[in-house]
């Protein structure tokens, strides 16, 4: 049986709800905060021989301390291989070999499309965001999609503004008419409040757990769609002793996890 | 011939108003000695591409020498939005660039097209998006799908891009032009080699013999490169793997300047205008931080591991 502490923060259980994703042996395409530290925790605990890399170029950092963006160069040394972007998106990507991708998103909606692009109306935008990146090209080739977000009616909303990474698109078989790879797509939407995952026959978000210190009537109440409930929902597992050692004792000694809490992670 | 020359020279001779830029880098070697010589220069109506601009790409916006930009990603990483690439979309200020938007999978891919002489490339993502549904300055030749004549799926087409100049940050290069580089290359090679012609700003300038001692980490051939300009220090703030690590303090500098146009201006003005070259910038820096400040960005020393290409 595992212990679980409970001198927790949230971004440590987010971050082990993502390492709890990946499965032994898994290529993984990661960004920074969450995800790295989830796919690392991942590496030490139940995935030992997962592979992480970034779309800079990088396959296999071994970095000495967390990654503060996908260009760090603690990426560089101790690397299995460095080249760039069309070795990472195009060779190994797009070919079909990455089988996780985690995203963030400033807003995202029940079918787990991704808006990182603008605020309102393209054209004029209340607030105009970073772009795409390399989150388009993720979302769609990745076998299984990993999605961060805060929960609240402004970040989760019923369709969001603009589709700058698609997740079911508008339902059952949008993808697949739209020409991306079958058995592509998301897979789970992590929040601060709950685990949601994706229903095989209609690909909307459902509830699956929620975290410790929130509850079903509140995650429902905190998100802008009629979230259907699944039938075994329950409460997400804290982080065990063992994953919290190694964020905290490896990964990450100087507790920089700790500045999610200041972005609303809590 | 040598095509050693200050970056002063470079950009005169080589940036021509109007011109189709690529600027490589990704915090690792950003050219910004060049993007700073471009903006004390004044160039107008500039089209500039890279995948994930970052502060570079931010100040160029700022100081109104971008008409066109072709991006897949602008912020400024650890600090947040592009506050300049804000105030331009939302508030026109000092003008509304043009945007044309793609991805990190498909602009790399357009440039390889065009390195390589290809007319587009087929690429999997940017379907389902709604990428596909807003067209700016390149209209209907953004994109185009067709049905694939080998199997009859829904395929996108990219164009090829053929940048006017490219201009790269890397370690060393001969005074030729073969550059070379090592760490995280982003979309540098492609980049470069998509380019009618390449300004290569290095760290240092090596003999054509410390080339040959190592041929495989060379990006870019002479035959393509303009010119040769050693800045060392030349990326700052972004780094260059082996001679100096990102300055983290500088940028949110950047970030606390940008947050308003006047903190902008006056930012422009410290560090490019009343600046100039990269010589007196680094004088400055080390004025205004200290030598200490300035030491402490230093990579550490290694020795490496000699590789040998003996037969």
């Amino acid at each position: 049986m595992h212990t679980h502490p409970d001198d927790y923060i949230k971004p440590e259980l987010m971050a082990c709800c993502g390492a709890r994703e990946i499965t032994d042996g898994n290529i993984v395409i990661v960004g920074t905060g969450f995800p790295t530290m989830s796919a690392n925790i991942a590496k030490y605990t139940n995935a030992p021989n997962a592979t992480l890399m970034q779309e800079s170029g990088v396959y296999d950092a071994r970095p000495v301390r967390p990654a503060l963006s996908v260009g760090d160069p603690c990426l560089n040394p101790g690397a299995a291989m460095i080249g760039g972007l069309v070795d990472v998106m195009g060779m190994f990507l797009q070919s079909g070999w990455v089988d996780v991708g985690f995203l963030s998103g400033s807003q995202v909606d029940k079918f787990g499309n991704i808006n990182t692009t603008v605020i309102g109306d393209y054209e004029k935008p209340t607030s105009r965001l970073p772009g795409s990146g390399g989150a388009n090209p993720i979302g769609s080739l990745a076998k299984k999609i990993l999605i961060i977000a805060l929960h609240d009616k402004r970040r989760l909303s019923e369709r969001v503004d603009f589709i700058t990474t698609p997740g079911y698109i508008d339902g059952p078989g949008s993808r697949e008419k739209r020409g991306l790879p079958a058995g592509t797509g998301p897979g789970v939407i992590i929040t601060n409040k709950a685990v949601l995952r994706f229903d095989d026959d209609t690909k909307e978000a459902y509830l699956a757990t929620y975290h410790p210190d929130s509850s079903v009537d509140e995650v429902v109440s905190l998100t802008p769609w009629d979230l259907k409930v699944s039938d075994d929902v329950h409460e997400t597992e804290p982080p065990r002793e063992e994953e919290l050692r190694v964020v905290r004792e490896i990964l990450d000694p100087f507790g920089m996890i700790k500045i999610y809490e200041g972005r609303g992670y809590v | 011939m040598s095509k050693v020359m200050p970056m002063k020279e470079a950009v005169q001779r080589y940036v021509i108003d109007g011109d189709f830029l690529f600027i490589g880098g990704y915090i690792c070697r950003t050219p910004f000695a060049a993007v700073h010589e471009i903006i004390r220069q004044k160039k107008r109506d500039l089209t500039i591409t890279r995948s994930n601009a970052a502060d570079d790409f931010d100040m160029m916006i700022g100081a109104g020498v971008v008409k066109r930009f072709i991006g897949t990603f602008l912020s400024l990483g650890l600090y947040g939005l592009g506050r300049c690439y804000r105030r331009s979309i939302e508030k026109e200020i000092p003008h509304k660039i043009e945007l044309e938007e793609y991805t990190n999978l498909s602009l790399p891919m357009m440039l390889m097209a065009g390195s390589m002489g290809m007319p587009f490339v087929p690429v999997k993502d940017m379907a389902g998006s709604d990428l596909l549904n807003v067209k700016s300055f390149m209209g209907e030749d953004k994109y185009k799908v067709i049905d694939s004549p080998f199997d009859g799926s829904p395929t996108v087409l990219v164009p090829a891009l053929n940048p006017d100049v490219a201009i790269i940050h890397v370690q060393q290069a001969d005074e030729m032009g073969n550059a070379q580089i090592w760490g995280i290359g982003g979309d540098c090679k492609v980049g470069a080699n998509a380019a009618k012609k390449v300004i290569v700003s290095c760290e240092r300038i090596v003999s054509r013999e410390v080339i040959g001692k190592d041929p495989s980490r060379t990006i870019v051939p002479d035959f393509k490169v303009a010119a040769v300009v050693e800045e060392p220090f030349g990326a700052h703030p972004g780094y260059t793997p082996g001679f100096y690590d990102v300055d983290f303090s500088f940028g949110s500098l950047y970030q606390q300047a940008s947050n308003t146009v006047e903190g902008f201006e006056e930012f422009l003005n410290e560090w490019v205008f009343d600046v100039e070259d990269r010589t007196a910038y680094v004088g400055h820096y080390i004025e205004r931080f200290g030598y200490p400040t300035f030491k402490n960005l230093e990579a550490a020393f290694d020795f490496g591991y000699p590789v040998s290409y003996a037969y």
